[in-house]
Parts: C-alpha cells; structure tokens; sequence
C-alpha cells in the first residue's frame, strides 16, 4: 500500500484542484473520511479557535499542534496535509517542526513566510521574513524530512504586503529552493488566482476562508487553472459554530430541544461517524 | 502557605535565598533533601535533558510540562522558572504565565532577547526593543491571578549594548512592574557590585560556571545586596561529569564501577520517597478507628 505522503503528493500532482477540507480533530477528520474525501488539512486557526478558544495569533506550540495531527492520524487512513505555521521560528527551530510534525504522523506540511508568531492569513497587519530566512527555512525542510513524498508545501503571505508580483517571485524563489508545492495567500481576484496559476511551474494552493479575501471560483475552475488542491480550512468548523449557536440558544430560550430537534445528528449518525462499530468487533475480536 | 507567598517571605528575608538549578524529578528532589529553600528550573538543562542545546528549540508547552514535574517532585519548594522570551509576543507571554501558574510554579523570568532565541554562539544574542520588552513585563504582570507570582525580569543587553543600557532595561521593567531584575552576565565584579546599587529594586544574580560572569562567594553577593541566586548549571554539569567518569570506568574496567552514590538498591528507592509511599501501602486497608467512637 502506498505511504500517505506518496498519496498526497499524486493527489497535489494531478493538478485537479482536490478539494481538502480542514479538520481540528479527529472527529472532523473522520466526518471528512466517511463523505469520502482523499485527504485531510489540518488546520492551525481551527485548532487554535477550538482547543484554546483564542484567535489564530501563534498561540498554540509545535508540542500541541503534534498532539492533534498524532490524533488525527489515529483516526483516519487519509493523507494529512499539516499548517506548520513558520515552522515555530527560525531555521534550526524548522528542523525540530519537521522532525517532530513527520512522526507525528503528516504527509505534508505547509510553511509560511510569516514573522514568527504568525497571524492568520486573512486578518491585517501581518509581516514577512526576509526572504533569504525563508529559503533557509525551506531548505531546512527539505533536508530533515525522512521520507522523500513528504510534500513541502511553502506558503508566503507576500501578497497582502508586498503585492502580487512580489508574492509570485517569493514563491518562485522557494521552488528553487525546493519547495514541492507553492501557495500565493490570499490573492483577490480570479485574474490574480489565474497569473499564480501561469507563473509558477509547481502545483499551487488555493484557500477559500468563508469570509475571506479570495473568491470562490468554484472546484472546476480551479482545476482548469490547474491549481493542484483547494483549502476548504474552516468550512466544517463555520458549520459546526453556527449550528452550536443556534441549537443552544434555542435550548436557552425555550428550555427544550423540541423546535431545534432537526439540527441535530443522531445518536446513531454519531456513534457511527466515532466508529464505534469498529471498536465493538475489537472487543468481540480479544475477548 | 502558598508556594508564591512563601517565595515571597524568603526573598523579604535579610539572607540571599539560594536557589539551585533543577532540570527533572531527581535533582529537584535532591535539592529538596539537601536542604535549600527554593529551587530554580533551567532552560538549558531542560533542554540537556530532550537531549537538545539551549537554542529555543524547546516549545512552551514541554517547558511547563517540566516544570509540573518539578513542582510535583519538591512540592514543599517554591518553584523559580525560566520562561526564556514568553515564547513569541507579549500575547504568547499572556499564555506563558498563565500556563506557568496552573503548573504550580511560583515566578519565572522574561527576557528581552529576539524570540526564539537564535543560534547565540553564531550570531550574537539579539534584543528586541525596551518597548516590546516593557509590554511583555505589563503583560505578565497583568495576567497573574495570584499577585504573590513573581515576575522577574531578566535583561541579555550586557553582552551587546552595554552595562549602562542592561541598567537601563532594568529599571524599565521594575517600573513596568517587574518584581526583581535580573542583569544577565555582568563581566567584571565591579558590574555585579553595581548591579544592586543602580537597579531601582531587588536583583536576581546568575552565577554560571565558565560564562562571562567572575564567581562570587554567596556570602559576599548578600552584602551587594542580591535578594535571589541562581546556579542553573551546577546539577547539570556534575552530572555529565559523573556520568562520563562511570561510562569511562566501565570501558576500562568491564565492571560496575563504584558510583558516587555508593548505596543498595532500597536506598536507592528511598531517596524519592519510598518509605512515604510504604506507609501508604496499609493505611487505608481498615477504617480509621476514631469514626464511631
């Protein structure tokens, strides 16, 4: 069988703008698995948001974004693609992310060109490394990763900063530097979505943030751009917000769940998506 | 008596409190039977012991974890941490102390070095500006729920903007609201006797073994007037010591050579408490007598 970071890379290869949903746990991920999807993202604002109940500002440390993707890991057979944020620092701090993120269990990870503590890429006031910090960050990347597929994803959050242009040479640069897959943040228009798509030789990532600041061009457009995936990383978690929110105000105001009864899963959708019957034919099997 | 307050008392008192430097369960133990009053976790030992340099490799999280460690270890100690640069911002600050205090620890030190920590031996140590640092110190000060947790604030401007402006930095944060200052490495004994003198509060004294900082008899340190001393390395250093003196032995030897702690197997065991635990074993078997009588 092939190793999840030889499937994620064939998937990114395709160039047929597979769409990756983001999970913050493992009950996401598998809710991704059951629909069928071919690979997981497993998103750093989602998990800062659901763990910590904080913004996506570098709060959470590689230490507990390593216990989620271990998690995560744990519950589905799908390829993880990993937000590694900056890779915690520096160069040499890169070094420990990718070692401790690849046991944990990633088939790739995505690194950005963030001032470290980053800041998620849709909010303002971000700030870039130089770009020569992100080329040794890349580098570092690619000589401690163990296994050859795992992808390098390089993201650079140039564009909202420095312009198109320069965001596009960034992400030139860091495909000389190694780089498997590039990922222009947070282009505005389809035409900028589309010079991304010409200007660079390796598959790219698009990343559509309910609420954010590029357009959603829907998968088949994307894929005649040939953009090789398409970021859905906080769709499940928007979802599950919205229906929290509204299932427990209902609650609070009528002191019943009778007017809101069809917001909810089931017992049995639940214990299904948990995979208890898998568990239970493990009991069965070591008794 | 809490842990905070408790430090509070020893730093309030006229000896210099002595504070060894753990990096796990056994040296904190150890400093615990040796008898000192509070113990030190450091960085750099902490992270000896992930078997990594002290280049902030070392994320927030394992350093608190470690520090649990040690508070659960020597819980009758209080528990002085480094908390190197609050790992990131002052918002990563915010989630340092507040992590730091549920650990059990009773202060930590902030620092006003670029976060992480770069390769020092490479490029030098690099500060940010006093303002960001000044907003790390206001942010811990602000985020402790127990106003006994100390905060100490350390400044590396010696080695790279000089004496005058580690003073400087200093004095900000004890006017930010830092509760001790700590000027890392003075390098001639006058810049430790001056220390106290011009830093607008009680100090903090590092005294590491081959760094940049002469020694200093304790003694001598309590009239400068330091409140706090810290030997982070000590443990550390004598236990690779130890340990490359009994791997060698063995080599040579092809024996077990004799350890420096020369006991059997329980009294081993009885240095981390074993005769406690053996007392737990049957005091719960029968109901206690008082109850109906």
């Amino acid at each position: 069988m092939a190793r999840p970071t030889t499937i994620l890379k064939t998937i990114l290869g395709r160039r047929e703008a597979t769409i990756l949903p983001g999970a913050a746990n493992g009950l996401f991920a598998r809710i991704i698995e059951d629909i069928g999807y071919q690979a997981v993202y497993v998103t750093g604002a989602g998990v800062a948001n659901m763990y910590l109940g904080a913004p996506d500002i570098g709060l959470t440390t590689l230490t507990e974004i390593a216990g989620h993707v271990a998690a995560i890991a744990d519950a589905v057979a799908l390829p993880l693609l990993v937000d590694a944020d900056t890779g915690f620092g520096n160069p040499v701090n890169m070094v420990r992310t990718v070692k401790v993120l690849e046991r944990a269990g990633a088939a790739g990870l995505q690194i950005e060109d963030q001032v470290f503590p980053k800041k998620c890429g849709h909010f303002d006031g971000k700030e870039v490394v130089p770009l020569e910090e992100m080329l040794a960050k890349i580098k570092a990347a690619v000589d401690t990763r163990r296994d050859g597929d795992l992808q390098i994803v390089a993201r650079t959050d140039a564009r909202a900063i420095l312009g198109l242009q320069a965001a596009i040479d960034r992400a030139s640069a860091m495909i000389e530097a190694g780089a498997d897959v590039t990922f222009v943040e947070a282009p505005t228009s389809a035409d900028e979505l589309a010079q991304i798509a010409r200007a660079l030789s390796v598959p790219q990532v698009a990343n559509i943030v309910f609420g954010g600041r590029t357009p959603e061009l829907g998968q088949q457009k994307f894929a005649e751009l040939g953009f090789g995936c398409v970021l859905y990383a906080n769709a499940a978690l928007q979802a599950a917000l919205k229906a929290s929110h509204d299932v427990l105000a209902a609650l609070k105001r009528e002191g019943s769940l009778a007017s809101v009864a069809d917001r909810l899963a089931g017992f049995d959708i639940r214990q299904q998506t948990v995979a208890k019957p898998k568990y239970d034919e493990l009991e069965r099997r070591y008794r | 008596m809490k842990a905070t307050t408790r430090l509070r008392q020893l730093i309030a008192a006229p000896e210099i409190l002595v504070a060894p430097g753990a990096y796990d369960g056994i040296t904190a133990r150890l400093i615990e039977h040796a008898g000192f009053s509070a113990l030190y976790m450091t960085g750099a030992g902490t992270s000896a012991s992930f078997g990594l340099p002290d280049y902030g490799l070392l994320t927030m999280t394992e350093m608190v974890g470690n520090a649990a460690k040690i508070t659960a270890a020597a819980s009758s100690l209080p528990l002085i941490a480094d908390g190197d640069t609050g790992y990131g911002t002052e918002l990563n600050v915010v989630r340092t102390v507040q992590e730091h205090e549920r650990a059990g620890t009773a202060g930590i030190h902030i620092e006003d070095q670029v976060s992480p920590k770069r390769c020092g031996h490479l490029d030098g140590k690099e500060l940010v500006s006093t303002e960001e640092f000044l907003a790390k110190i206001r942010a811990a000060v602000a985020t402790r729920r127990d106003p006994d947790f100390l905060i100490i604030a350390r400044t590396d401007a010696r080695s790279v903007a000089g004496f005058d402006e580690a003073i400087r930095r200093a004095n900000g944060a004890m006017e930010a609201g830092a509760d001790l200052a700590f000027v890392e490495s003075p390098q001639t004994l006058e810049e430790v006797a001056m220390v106290p003198q011009r830093v607008r509060g009680p100090c903090l004294l590092n005294v590491v073994w081959g760094g940049k900082t002469p020694q200093v008899d304790l003694r001598e340190a309590q009239i400068m007037g330091y409140k706090i001393a810290i030997l982070p390395g000590m443990l550390l250093k004598t236990v690779y010591g130890a340990c490359d003196a009994a791997l060698a032995a063995l080599k040579e030897t092809h024996r077990h050579p004799t350890p420096l702690f020369d006991g059997n197997v329980r009294d081993g065991f009885r240095r981390f408490g074993a005769d406690e635990w053996d007392a737990l074993r049957t005091r719960f078997r029968d109901p206690p007598p008082t109850a109906a009588e």
